[in-house]
């Protein structure tokens, strides 16, 4: 990684660019939970520029059933509000049981997405997501409720087993196997799907995030060790070096 | 010999005879269309170069000749050689028997005393090959009651031609022109007056077996006396380390081996062309180190399959059966532990091709199932991101050139050779030096090159051993392409695997170069003086075969040569597995990124080969040295889990080099005058 000479990016040429790992897990999941039930439709959505729908492709190669890609100019610089808006006009189109999204980016490690997203379609929002499990159980007689599916979040040594009365939005942390490599017969098939495309303008966008300032960590330098003398002249040492270099006494 | 078919005699031979080649031609045509089932592939090419094969493999039985089998080849050959002449005796007595004529020469003493002798040696032969079996079975020969059947077939033909002969002689039934058999009339004629009768008995019996014989064959894998002759004939004349390319890899509607007519006729013909002779097993290192694959079994299981569901596959031509790689017995775990070593295919007297049919099989599981072992899958998935297994940042690849003055291609355009590092070298720490030795040699030599540093990608060869033919596509597609603006004609090479695919699977797709590995080119430099090395300390090295340069590409002598030019080394086999009985470090076939479960690590054997080839001689090696970076580091994991990274020390013969190159002229830019 590189910054940019202008001090608040980083480099992207050269750069490939892939879907974010956890924003895999969560596709990864949702075909995890359609292997058990066949009838689940998978779609996935997003919003950018023609990148983005390279990355729509490849989860379509992975299994998933249809994509939408939210696009225009501007698409690719949305600040974050906006992006959460313009997947819910997706998601409002397409009235999922449960929207799943990676927990954070691996570029910005904002996590603000998905439970803006949440808010954005008034939904509720649970965290740190790595298992659904669908409970057999009579079909939920009130047409739009999800059939009984149990939602695993990942805690301090444990889990918390939640469960959806209506849609919600889940933030994923990890799948419970590795996000499945695409045959070629899945590779060929999404290359050949329409992938319809929403328009990003009109689009809300009233906050943006401007980067100050973008610099590399500090390089660190070599440790010291201390071979010749005793424990005690070593404990002497140290500690003269930790009030004296390092000013943490 | 006066056959003994006069009058009704003649009517029951000519029975027998219908009813036995009747037999093996109807089981024989159902053999045929089960072949047929599989696809149309062309093994017509290089006609001239077949031929060849044939009179060396087939008839001077070159392939059987082979260490540590050379005794059992020798007798096997006498076997064969003897059955063409006594089939020749075996034909005549049948067309005397039938219509009164004999074969042209049949008459001659040349032609008899052939007969004769080798008849003798045949049934010796037999002897000491049932006694084998029956006393002194070598652990992983494959006995069947089919081997006793057919030894005592042979045995039968053998002792009765003796005896009719040896009676015929003694009821004066020798036609007048007729040489005498020579050994016949070494055991007394005695007899009697029941010579006649003796003599009708045991030519009878002797023609009723051959046509049994005839009947028992393609049930048997004794068929192998037929089918070796095509088998050979049509075998892959590609370079061995090329596998089979797909063209139009998009269009396809299946992937690799899905079905029994995914595999192509000549994969069939290899099944029924098993010898059941184990020597592809004895040399496996997966199956020497515990490990589920044994290839004997891929090759009889996919025979099996087929005669299990050939009938299926022909009565219902939409049929399509049980997918190879989930066959009757076997498992994807046996398909995964292949290195891709060849030594299968290096001992195989008959020339089946073990590795074709599972790669096909990966191939199925990989672009048409995604079943591959999660860590490979981690591999390919970095290729494609990255154009690394390891998942280095691309940014990086030129960094290990940092400092040493080696130009890039689009530095210097007009550079004689492009040096492919390869992503090992370019990545790994521990090759990295590799690099920068060769580096070191080339500018010593004032040789024209450069690099192509972050433009370089992953040659795409671990992809295509794991049976991703459309990844290793895209990756040898996107060098060629870089190679064609840069116009390259001649490329060295430090792995052997960037060699094997350069060299011999580029061309698939259009790109053909002079490729060179950098050991053929150092042994050049040496010879032609453009380096010249100082004097050394005295160490023992011995020196390890990788797979993709000795079996795979017949590259044995040039590393050496180049061992022996450096003074004071002293170069050590690693007997007995050395030169084409090489043992793989275990690395290859994709290998390097798949975890080994089962039994021994294929690398922890080869260093114990190691250290017991230098305890054989009286003396450890202290170093060992290879030319593949893939044997570098399975090396150094071995030495190191084995506490001996003090006493035993991998390293690259370039290293050996760089380090004795004479200091004047090292390090000076790279001058492109010679």
């Amino acid at each position: 990684m590189k910054v940019a000479p202008d001090g608040t990016s980083v480099v992207t040429e050269g750069i490939t660019w892939s879907i974010s790992p956890y924003d895999e897990y969560a596709i990864e999941l949702a075909l995890e939970h359609k292997d058990t039930a066949a009838d689940t439709v998978v779609s996935v959505i997003s919003v950018g520029g023609p990148r983005t729908k390279d990355a729509l492709r490849q989860a379509l190669a992975m299994g998933c059933d249809d994509a939408t890609l939210v696009t225009g100019d501007g698409a690719d610089a949305l600040g974050p509000l906006g992006i959460a808006n313009a997947l819910k006009s997706a998601v409002d189109d397409l009235k999922p049981d449960l929207v799943l999204c990676g927990k954070q980016a691996s570029d910005d490690d904002q996590g603000f997405v998905g439970p803006a997203l949440a808010e954005a379609l008034g939904w509720p929002h649970v965290a740190h997501v790595t298992r659904l499990d669908v409970r057999p159980g009579p079909a939920s007689p009130v047409p739009g409720e999800p059939q009984s599916v149990e939602i695993w979040k990942e805690t301090e040594g444990g889990h918390e087993v939640w469960k959806a009365s209506g849609p919600a939005v889940l933030t994923v942390q990890k799948s419970a196997k590795d996000p499945r490599y695409p045959s070629l017969p899945g590779i060929m098939k999404a290359k050949k799907k329409e992938i319809p495309e929403r328009p990003v303008a009109g689009v809300d966008d009233p906050v943006r995030i401007e980067i100050v300032k973008l610099e590399p960590p500090p390089g660190r330098g070599g440790g010291k060790i201390f071979k010749d003398g005793d424990t005690k002249a070593h404990a002497a040492e140290l500690a003269k070096l930790l009030r004296d270099e390092a000013k943490v006494l | 010999m006066i056959p003994p078919t006069q009058g009704f005699g003649v009517a029951v031979l000519a029975l027998v005879a219908v009813l036995g080649f009747g037999a093996f031609a109807y089981r024989a045509w159902k053999l045929y269309r089960y072949l047929r089932l599989g696809w149309n592939e062309d093994r017509t090419q290089q006609l001239g170069k077949r031929l060849k094969d044939e009179l060396v493999i087939y008839l001077l039985q070159r392939k059987l000749l082979k260490r540590p089998y050379y005794v059992r080849g020798l007798a096997h050959a006498f076997i064969f050689w003897g059955f063409i002449v006594i089939t020749l005796g075996t034909t005549d007595l049948l067309l005397s028997g039938l219509v009164g004529l004999r074969m042209p020469g049949a008459e001659s003493a040349l032609f008899v005393w052939a007969v004769d002798i080798f008849a003798a040696l045949v049934l010796a032969a037999i002897i000491l090959a049932l006694a084998r079996r029956l006393f002194f079975k070598p652990p992983r020969m494959h006995i069947a009651l089919d081997g006793y059947i057919i030894l005592g077939l042979i045995a039968t033909l053998m002792v009765s031609l003796l005896i009719f002969e040896n009676a015929g002689l003694a009821a004066g039934y020798l036609a007048i022109h007729q040489a005498t058999p020579p050994l016949a009339q070494l055991v007394p004629l005695a007899w009697g007056g029941a010579a006649g009768a003796v003599f009708a008995a045991a030519w009878w019996v002797h023609v009723v077996t051959v046509l049994g014989f005839a009947a028992y064959l393609p049930q048997s894998k004794h068929l192998h006396i037929v089918t070796t002759l095509p088998n050979v004939f049509f075998r892959s004349q590609r370079p061995r380390g090329a596998l089979r390319f797909v063209d139009k890899i998009e269009e396809q509607e299946t992937f690799g081996a899905a079905t029994l007519r995914d595999l192509s006729w000549k994969q069939h013909l290899d099944g029924y062309t098993c010898t059941e002779c184990g020597r592809c097993s004895d040399n496996c290192p997966a199956l020497a180190t515990g490990k589920p694959l044994d290839p004997q079994k891929i090759v009889l299981d996919l025979r099996d399959l087929l005669l299990k569901e050939g009938d299926l596959l022909l009565k219902d031509g939409a049929a399509t059966g049980t997918p190879p790689a989930h066959q009757l017995a076997s498992k994807p775990e046996e398909l995964w532990a292949c290195t891709t070593c060849a030594a299968c295919v290096e001992q195989c007297p008959v020339t089946i091709e073990h590795i074709d049919k599972i790669v096909d099989m990966r191939r199925y599981l990989v672009m048409q199932e995604a079943a591959a072992p999660p860590e490979a899958q981690r591999a390919m998935t970095n290729i494609e991101r990255a154009g690394n297994p390891w998942g280095e940042a691309a940014s990086t690849r030129g960094d290990w050139a940092q400092g040493l003055g080696v130009p890039t291609l689009a530095e210097k355009p007009d550079a004689e050779y492009l040096y492919f590092v390869g992503c090992a070298a370019s990545f790994d720490r521990r090759n990295q030096r590799v690099a920068q030795a060769l580096a070191k040699i080339l500018q010593a030599a004032g040789t024209s090159f450069a690099i192509l540093a972050t433009e370089e990608t992953c040659n795409g060869d671990p992809a295509r051993r794991m049976g991703n033919e459309y990844l290793w596509q895209l990756q040898a597609q996107q060098n060629i392409d870089t190679f064609g603006r840069y116009t390259v004609r001649k490329i060295i090479a430090s792995c052997p695997h960037c060699f094997n695919t350069i060299a011999n699977e580029y061309p698939q797709l259009g790109g053909r170069y002079e490729v060179v590995h950098a050991l053929q080119l150092v042994q050049d430099l040496i010879a032609d003086r453009r380096i010249t090395l100082g004097a050394g300390p005295v160490e023992s090295v011995a020196y390890h075969d990788p797979c993709y340069l000795g079996r795979h590409n017949g590259i044995y002598e040039d590393p050496r040569a180049v061992l022996d030019a450096i003074d004071g080394v002293r170069r050590m086999e690693i007997e007995p597995h050395h030169r084409e009985r090489g043992f793989c470090c275990g690395a290859g076939g994709g290998r390097m990124w798949m975890e080994e479960k089962v039994g021994q690590r294929v690398n922890h054997r080869r260093v114990e080969q190691i250290l017991a080839a230098g305890d054989a001689k009286g003396e450890r090696p202290a170093k060992v040295a290879s030319g593949c970076p893939f044997c570098l580091i399975m090396l150094d994991e071995g030495v190191g889990a084995k506490g001996i990274q003090e006493e035993l020390k991998p390293v690259d013969v370039l290293e050996l080099v760089a380090a004795r190159l004479q200091s004047e002229g090292v390090m000076r830019s790279n001058s492109s005058s010679a």
